[in-house]
């Protein structure tokens, strides 16, 4: 077995990834019509959710105490399923890979599986960007009166916040991917997931609206690093030392998670070479 | 005498799904959990902001009781139609065309799901929740109507359920217009429609008409004022009729569409 794959960080990035990528983007353009479905789906949700926020809104007596605007909450509804939007993943390829065994034979080629699962994951993002985000955002920006103030600084910081909610994404998928080393069945695994994704991570509430109760404990969880911060930050809703403390809170939930996923894929290889491959 | 038939195949299926037992109760606990954090977000919000165009928390909780258990209904029966492309792919279809049997018939109990238990599970709870939260008084005409309504929102959602298979005939592939049609559509109606637009109101009541799923028959459970309905407030009643309607329509298209399969000969 080639010392490069022993483990999932090891080996150097080479344009050998940037082709994954590359090849990953093309074979995703290839799907037209799966391609008009994804952006009539998010131009449905984006609606749903603007509606729900107008109608509550408009319900609201003057005065009362809420952490947004109108003009506020409709701006971060839209950025929010916007960065849903950007960081889908295919997130049933890996474990029908371990399942079917297809993944020994990604463990003799000669590349790192985890950077060639991330450059691939990076591939249908660069698509969905260029095809779904931009015609989103055009028509968002002409139907709605969003508030974005293009600050450098905020702006910076709004793109390292992606970029690390799209680390906390990928590294929580791709350790609910492994489990199917262990389980047959990982479809329920994939549920619960998507139940916390749903519910916890900012994508169609902002964490603002929980009970104040509740909110240190989704501090301590990885969910709301995920859309809530950098939907928060790009938006404007944080004050600096609140988008600082989030932001560092991503990185440590990158190290946690970047840490837990290496376990994982070390102990699964051990098992794998035991049943004899 | 073709029942006991129907019978053995939808057991046959049902041994298939349970096979593993340990598996699929685990699958039951992570689908009740996913329904669970779906009304969670309606209730957070509602928590917070108590009322939604004139909807409170229970009301709310209500018309997503009635929206999840007509979907548990509708899944129990309908659920191979999903992934229906397959059975026209693989040609498992055309084994049901040489039998002396409904096809139709013949594709539903071939995935019968057991699974829907999450639904009427979540179904259950929100509609308990729901009417006493929301001061609902049960008589045993309001049962009878519930029982009504319950089967003719399944018809609704069976039949959007045929007619997007029956497409299948024709273009092979559908699995795109399922998602969209057959699960983002349900978002829609888990708020009363109208925090929507006018025009998004009407579409949803007689172009695609599943706000007849819940949003309707709602009022009449909920004694809420229907003449703020839009069009009338006979509407509140009708959910039972349109669902024969849907079911009617789409079942032709399904006949028109395997006439058409046949006669290509493929």
């Amino acid at each position: 077995m080639n010392a490069a794959i022993a483990h999932p960080f090891a080996g150097r990035a080479k344009p050998v990834y940037l082709n994954f990528a590359l090849k990953t983007f093309q074979s995703q353009a290839a799907y037209k019509f799966e391609y008009f479905v994804g952006v009539f789906n998010g131009l449905l949700y984006v609606f749903i959710f603007t509606s729900l926020w107008s109608a509550i809104y408009s319900g609201l007596q003057s005065g009362s105490d809420t952490p947004f605007t109108r003009a506020g909450i409709i701006t971060y509804a839209v950025f929010a399923m916007i960065c849903r939007i950007s960081m889908t993943m295919e997130d049933t390829e890996i474990s029908s890979r371990i399942r079917s065994g297809d993944i020994a034979m990604d463990m003799t080629k000669p590349v790192n599986f985890f950077l060639m699962n991330l450059s691939q994951t990076v591939g249908v993002t660069m698509f969905h960007w260029f095809t779904r985000v931009t015609p989103i955002l055009l028509a968002c920006f002409l139907a709605f009166d969003l508030e974005v103030s293009l600050e450098p600084a905020r702006m910076a910081a709004a793109v390292c916040a992606w970029a690390m909610g799209y680390f906390v994404f990928f590294l929580l998928n791709f350790a609910f991917a492994l489990l199917a080393f262990w389980f047959v069945e990982t479809f329920s695994f994939q549920l619960t997931k998507y139940a916390l994704i749903n519910l916890l991570s900012g994508a169609i509430i902002p964490v603002d609206f929980f009970p104040s109760r509740l909110r240190p404990f989704m501090e301590m969880l990885p969910f709301q690093y995920i859309f809530y911060t950098p939907t928060a930050v790009f938006t404007g809703h944080l004050a600096w030392p609140e988008t600082v403390r989030l932001m560092s809170l991503q990185a440590v939930w990158i190290a946690i998670l970047g840490l837990l996923c290496s376990v994982m894929w070390r102990s699964a290889q051990r098992k794998l070479v035991v049943q004899g491959g | 005498m073709n029942a006991s038939i129907y019978w053995a195949l939808l057991m046959a299926s049902i041994k298939a799904k349970m096979e593993y037992r340990a598996t699929f109760i685990f699958f039951l606990f992570a689908l009740i959990f996913f329904y669970a954090a779906q009304i969670g977000t309606v209730l957070v919000v509602m928590s917070k902001f108590k009322s939604l165009n004139g909807w409170s928390i229970g009301e709310m909780a209500f018309l997503y009781g009635l929206l999840s258990f007509s979907q548990g209904l509708t899944m129990l029966f309908f659920s191979s139609l999903n992934n229906f492309e397959t059975f026209i792919m693989q040609g498992t279809f055309d084994r049901f065309l040489t039998r002396p049997l409904n096809p139709l018939l013949q594709t539903l109990v071939a995935g019968f799901e057991v699974s829907s238990v999450a639904h009427f599970f979540i179904g259950t709870a929100g509609l308990w929740f729901g009417s006493r939260y929301a001061g609902v008084e049960w008589t045993g005409l309001k049962l009878f109507f519930l029982a009504l309504v319950i089967t003719g929102a399944a018809l609704i959602q069976g039949g959007v359920r045929i007619a997007v298979s029956a497409v299948a005939f024709w273009t092979t592939r559908n699995r795109s217009l399922v998602h969209t049609i057959v699960y983002s559509s349900k978002e829609f109606v888990m708020y009363p429609i109208t925090i929507y637009s006018l025009w998004v109101q009407v579409f949803l009541t007689v172009v695609f008409p599943i706000a007849f799923i819940n949003f309707y028959p709602s009022h009449y459970f909920l004694s809420r004022d229907s003449s703020a309905i839009l069009l009338d407030p006979v509407l509140q009643y009708l959910t039972p009729l349109v669902g024969v309607v849907i079911f009617g329509l789409a079942y032709a298209l399904w006949v028109a569409g395997v006439n058409r399969y046949q006669s290509a000969g493929s």
